[in-house]
């Protein structure tokens, strides 16, 4: 490795210096090379080819997969779930995150313990949470049922999980309640930069709590808020634990996200090429959250 | 910061407390409750609050069965295993990212944390024929080697950002002592990094905890299983009314990950967020 025109960069690192921090990453980038990039690349290179699992070898058909899964109308329903579904979830889950990190924000008897008890819902297994949630919103015995029934909001009860639009809000809402508590966390690290000298300074101004969040804090809290919002949605997108395990994507394919096409097309169809296809248009979606979130972390580092 | 002193402010507050704290904390209060129901109790259309008679049944059943104990001790296993290894190597990886400068080293950097929007299943996809090959499905440490994928990219970055903050002149006044570069690390870097190595193997461990995706793919054999298809084959399908049942398992299957919240939650808000936010 030709160190010694580097040398004249940075004079103060010798040259060993330099060759063990090379080493020193070594084994961060075997195992990464091993498990996570070339994986990734093998399965970019068999989105191009047919692969299914009466076949002994691969065979390579060009772009004919992409071009059969942009075709079938199906790709566009999933596609276009996915999307409702990211949205949706990461805009619920940003609304509450942040009003419940402004309330944690301010001291009160007990903060500390409701505090650490609303990570509760992002620490269960989400095998967990997906039964919690496929038993409150239980047709038949169902508790939300139950409630709405009591109180009059519905004459008859919703068998959310096998109707369609009430699988995926009920998909939603399972996600936005075990992300709230890192959206939080994250607004929570975001509200102790806020200076309590421009607080006085507005309160000095004439501002109400109203003017004190309009004017200082939320304005404060706008990077948080744009990381926050990436992170949530490249999370939303990666998704599929929760969702497997609570509908399967079904009732027929209305919670169907391309996580769980790709794992249904290579874990039970047993169709390799179509899943990498799949997962490529997934990880073409993913890229365009994740490209900002990367220009963000560069920029700051100068 | 805000000041809810007039009953007005205090109105507003609950207005925004009770909803949230309801949809956050009653969720895990109906599992409570209906852990401790006999059965009874749990399959009526309009249920009671608090069960007339409470009952530890279902708890007996679930141990047993037997199965929860192995899944659970497969679980400590891998996700440990996991976490540990992850640590172990985004240490290292972040240290050389920050505090040293090489050729490549921006490049590099960039390329491990765009591996963030690599889809999960298509690393699946081409990591299982490679395990089979290896003859490392359905074992341990086929299923610790995937759970890198999970937390690596991540847990360097956080990791990174915590090493940059800790200044370089500390690190200097060591070499100039004669001090090596992994005495440094280890005896003068690391105790300063306590809370952030923490963090991350908290981070790691919860990722693989919570995994569906690879442990129902890379585990077929029933008593390697981890907890979370463990809980999926067991309660949904062959007998999929088992209500009680399914949330007490559900209680046990949590403990100890929510027990290692408690102690390690302080350090975890703190080291999470350092990266993203602040630096």
């Amino acid at each position: 490795m030709p160190v010694t025109r580097h040398r004249l960069r940075t004079p103060g690192l010798k040259a060993h210096e330099r060759r063990t921090g090379f080493l020193l990453l070594v084994p961060a980038l075997i195992a990464f090379s091993a498990v996570i990039l070339w994986p990734f690349l093998q399965s970019l290179k068999l989105s191009l080819y047919k692969f299914t699992i009466d076949m002994e070898q691969p065979q390579f058909v060009g772009l004919q997969n992409f071009s059969r899964i942009l075709t079938e109308p199906g790709t566009l329903t999933i596609w276009l779930n996915t999307l409702v579904f990211v949205v949706a979830t990461t805009t619920l889950t940003f609304i509450m995150g942040l009003a419940w990190a402004l309330m944690m924000n301010q001291s009160f008897k007990g903060r500390g313990f409701v505090r650490a008890a609303s990570l509760l819902p992002w620490v269960l297994p989400t095998t967990v949470t997906a039964f919690l949630a496929a038993w409150i919103f239980n047709g038949q015995y169902g508790v939300l049922n139950a409630v709405l029934l009591q109180t009059g909001m519905i004459a008859e009860p919703i068998t959310w999980l096998a109707e369609q639009k009430g699988a995926m809000a009920a998909v939603i809402i399972t996600k936005a309640w075990l992300s709230v508590p890192l959206f939080m966390a994250f607004f929570l690290a975001g509200l102790q930069g806020v200076s309590s000298d421009q607080v006085d300074a507005a309160r000095v101004d004439g501002c109400e709590n109203a003017g004190v969040l309009r004017y200082v804090v939320l304005p404060h809290l706008a990077p948080t808020m744009i990381i926050v919002t990436i992170l949530g949605a490249m999370g939303n997108l990666q998704a599929f634990d929760v969702i497997y395990a609570m509908t399967q994507g079904g009732p027929i394919k209305a919670t169907t996200m391309l996580s769980v096409e790709v794992y249904k097309q290579a874990f039970q169809s047993w169709d390799m090429g179509t899943a990498c296809a799949v997962g490529v248009v997934w990880f073409v979606t993913i890229a365009v959250p994740t490209v900002f979130y990367l220009r963000i972390l560069f920029k700051r580092e100068g | 910061m805000l000041k809810i002193l007039s009953w007005q402010s205090r109105l507003i507050f609950a207005a925004f407390f009770i909803p949230i704290a309801a949809f956050l904390f009653l969720p895990l209060m109906w599992m409570a409750l209906t852990s401790i129901k006999p059965e009874a109790e749990i399959f009526v259309r309009i249920p009671t609050l608090w069960p007339s008679a409470t009952t530890l049944q279902n708890y007996v059943n679930l141990f047993s069965r037997g199965d929860m104990v192995v899944q659970l001790k497969n679980s400590l296993i891998t996700a440990g295993g996991g976490a540990i290894l992850t640590v172990i190597l985004a240490t290292y990886a972040a240290y050389s990212f920050a505090k040293f400068r090489y050729r490549g080293r921006k490049p590099l950097m960039f390329l491990m944390l765009s591996a963030q929007m690599f889809p999960f299943a298509m690393m699946l996809i081409s990591l299982y024929p490679m395990l089979q090959w290896a003859g490392l499905l359905n074992t341990h440490l086929g299923l610790i080697l995937a759970y890198i994928i999970l937390a690596l990219p991540s847990g360097t970055y956080m990791l990174y950002s915590y090493f940059v903050n800790i200044p370089t002149e500390i690190i200097e006044a060591a070499r100039a002592d004669g001090a090596g570069e992994l005495y440094i690390l280890h005896r003068i870097v690391l105790p300063l990094a306590m809370p952030a190595l923490v963090t991350v193997g908290l981070y790691s461990f919860m990722w693989a905890w919570n995994d569906l995706l690879f442990s129902l793919t890379l585990i077929t054999q029933p008593d390697l299983r981890t907890v979370g298809p463990g809980l999926l084959l067991n309660y949904i399908g062959e007998s999929r009314s088992d209500w009680g049942g399914a949330m007490a398992a559900s209680i046990v299957s949590s403990l100890p990950v929510v027990i290692g919240f408690a102690f390690l939650q302080r350090f975890f808000i703190q080291g999470l967020t350092a990266g993203a936010v602040k630096s």
